[in-house]
């Protein structure tokens, strides 16, 4: 075993009295550090009894399961809990507790002082995006969904374990806040590096969340173990397809991140600008329309020259509306923010919603056909592994992954 | 219930509301109890009692009587919570869960069975006295409290006590921290109960020479004394609703905030 691997599970079962059929049979994986493996599968295949196997929630009937070199029934299991973070769909916050309690208790168990762990709550729940001020001392009644879940990875995140158990997290919330949580936990975890296993039956969020991807069968065998790509390009079965679902190809688009393409530039105008100059840069320009920012650079309103009314002072008001995608986002979310905006474009903002420029159509087929490109030169048979498209795994482990994952190949 | 969604109106209430809106829930009662007891005793000043009547009727007998009737009762609430509560922990835990329908069983024998049966029967095998009516009260009085703590145990949400084992908090932690905190209101319902309870079977005692307000009311009877039996009646009742009150006010203390 290399530093390399952070949880490590051999051949691990699990049967519960007076079952004939095993619920989790002979599945044996290797996780490494920094990575977010998905486990996917149809509801009832065994892939949340695995998570819990590993901070020993449910005890394995057999095998063996190692986390950082150490095997877990050797440990404590509120030890190796603690080292863990969890974060279930359910959320699980506790009722009759503020969410700094909430999100302090570990911290506590652990003996931390009480202006570390304050400390420590505020720095998380900006984290998370929280105003720390205004919901360190509510209840978790008063908070919504997308805000509970966010404090629940807060709670998980509150002794920097350096491992994470994530089981449906986003499952319970509606689709608009469930994009934006994973969005929000994919930036979050590029500054954390955490190694994370995540188990969802959603395959887009599977595409979307996982470094690799396991799917998984009856008993939680593993029917194929892989990156998103190979997944998506490279079916091991039938069944794998099936579940994969129709329109693999654009699936791919969530593959892809808005950050990593290249953008254009708007021609922007100042709210405060008057009419007459912004009519003469959309002239200059030879565009279509231009974008009106405000004080923020936060882009406002699409303005074309119909919409200038050279009686007005300033461009307030002016124009249609603007659809915006983060850096973070994925092509696919980019597609579907161009379909809903009139202009057939959507302006990528940074974390704070300023202005980064402008991504059409053509841009989004261009990126496309370069993913496709990537593709068949991985496709064809080379000695050397192609590292294009290693921007979300480490480059590692790019090579030498068969097709099969690691639990059919025993 | 209105109190509970008065209690959860707002998280950061200020104090003196909180007290203002249990002063509005809970004032009712002490009026009323307070004007039943004024108006007996008016009543019985009012009337002529003859000897036998005012052996029973003066403050000093009625004071005794009244605290031996308490002092009963609270020790079988006493002992009720410490073996009720803790048994219901217990049984609540994986390893003992087996152990449940028994357990319950057996209390239910204890209430099933007739107050006064049950406190002869014991009086024959351990003597009478204050000792063996506690010990008969407490045989009654142990099932609604053992019932609701596993009850409100068992429904507290799986899915927290996961969450908090999940996050590493230790089983005792688990206990202390979540399920007894979330079990609380149920808990102190059963207690309420069997307070009330209590103090009904406690006027049994006298029948095995314990004392408490069920001389008033046997005597009552016995002579055809209407003063007499009333008075014990009228204090009993008192006492009961007063013990229910309490229990009213203190559910409403300790009940965790955040709750729906």
């Amino acid at each position: 075993m290399t530093d390399d691997v952070m949880i490590e599970l051999q051949h691990v079962s699990k049967s519960y009295r007076g079952q004939q059929t095993p619920a989790v049979e002979d599945v044996s994986m290797t996780i490494r550090r920094g990575e977010i493996i998905v486990l996917v599968g149809p509801s009832g295949c065994g892939k949340t009894t695995t998570m819990k196997m590993i901070n020993r929630l449910i005890e394995p009937t057999s095998g063996r399961i190692l986390v950082d070199g150490s095997d877990v029934t050797s440990l404590d299991p509120t030890d190796l809990r603690r080292r863990i973070g969890y974060v279930i769909q359910q959320v699980g916050l506790f009722p009759h507790m503020t969410v700094a309690t909430n999100i302090g208790l570990v911290p506590k168990m652990l003996g931390w002082s009480r202006t570390r762990i304050e400390a420590r709550v505020d720095e998380l729940l900006h984290l998370v995006g929280l105003e720390p001020g205004h919901f360190r001392n509510r209840l978790p009644r008063q908070l919504s969904g997308g805000q509970q879940q966010r404090v629940g990875v807060a709670r998980a995140l509150a002794a920097d374990p350096p491992v994470m158990l994530m089981d449906e997290p986003f499952g319970a919330t509606d689709p608009l806040t469930r994009d934006r949580l994973q969005n929000e936990f994919l930036r979050l975890q590029e500054k954390l590096q955490k190694t994370i296993v995540f188990v969802t039956h959603d395959f887009d969020e599977a595409i979307k969340m996982g470094s690799r991807i396991a799917v998984l069968g009856e008993r939680s065998r593993i029917r194929q173990f892989d990156t998103p790509e190979q997944l998506l390009s490279n079916p091991a079965d039938q069944t794998v397809a099936q579940f994969i679902g129709a329109g693999a190809s654009l699936k791919q688009l969530n593959l892809r991140r808005v950050g990593a393409i290249d953008v254009d530039e708007a021609v922007l105008v100042r709210l405060d600008d008057t009419p007459t100059s912004a009519l003469r840069r959309l002239d200059e320009s030879g565009e279509w329309a231009v974008l009106s920012v405000d004080s923020e650079r936060r882009p406002q309103r699409w303005i074309t020259a119909r919409d200038l009314d050279p009686q007005q002072d300033t461009l307030d008001g002016a124009g249609g509306p603007v659809t915006t995608v983060e850096l973070h986002a994925t092509l696919h979310d980019a597609l579907d923010a161009m379909l809903a905006s009139s202009s057939g474009a959507t302006v990528v903002v940074d974390d704070a919603g300023r202005y980064r420029g402008v991504v059409n159509i053509d841009r989004l087929m261009r990126a496309i056909a370069e993913m496709r490109e990537m593709q068949r030169n991985r496709d064809r048979p080379v000695t050397e592994s192609p590292e294009g498209t290693a921007t979300r795994t480490p480059p590692t482990q790019r090579s030498g992954i068969p097709a099969t994952g690691d639990g059919e190949s025993r | 219930m209105s109190a509970s969604s008065v209690a959860s109106h707002q998280a950061e209430v200020a104090p003196p509301s909180r007290w203002r809106g249990l002063l509005r829930r809970h004032a009712t009662m002490p009026l009323l109890l307070a004007a039943a007891l004024l108006v007996t005793y008016l009543w019985l000043r009012a009337s002529k009692l003859d000897d036998i009547e005012q052996r029973s009727l003066n403050a000093e007998h009625l004071l005794r009587v009244t605290r031996q009737h308490i002092s009963i009762t609270a020790m079988t609430t006493l002992f009720v919570v410490l073996i009720a509560v803790s048994g219901g922990i217990l049984l609540t835990r994986p390893v003992l869960r087996w152990l449940t329908p028994y357990a319950t069983a057996l209390a239910n024998v204890g209430q099933a069975t007739p107050a006064i049966g049950l406190l002869v029967l014991l009086s024959i095998w351990l003597g009478i006295g204050a000792t063996t009516a506690l010990i008969g009260l407490v045989a009654y009085s142990v099932l609604p409290v053992l019932r609701n703590t596993i009850v409100g145990i068992d429904q507290v949400d799986r899915h927290l006590i996961e969450a908090g084992r999940g996050i590493g908090m230790s089983p005792i932690a688990v206990l202390f921290r979540i399920e007894l905190p979330l079990a609380i209101p149920v808990i102190l319902a059963g207690v309420r109960t069997a307070l009330v309870l209590a103090v009904g079977v406690a006027t049994l005692a006298t029948f095995i020479n314990a004392g408490g307000l069920g001389g008033l009311i046997v005597t009552g009877i016995k002579l055809q004394r209407d003063p007499v039996l009333i008075t014990g009646a009228v204090l009993t009742g008192a006492l009961a609703l007063t013990l229910d009150w309490l229990g009213g006010v203190l559910s409403d203390l300790l009940r965790p905030r955040g709750l729906d």
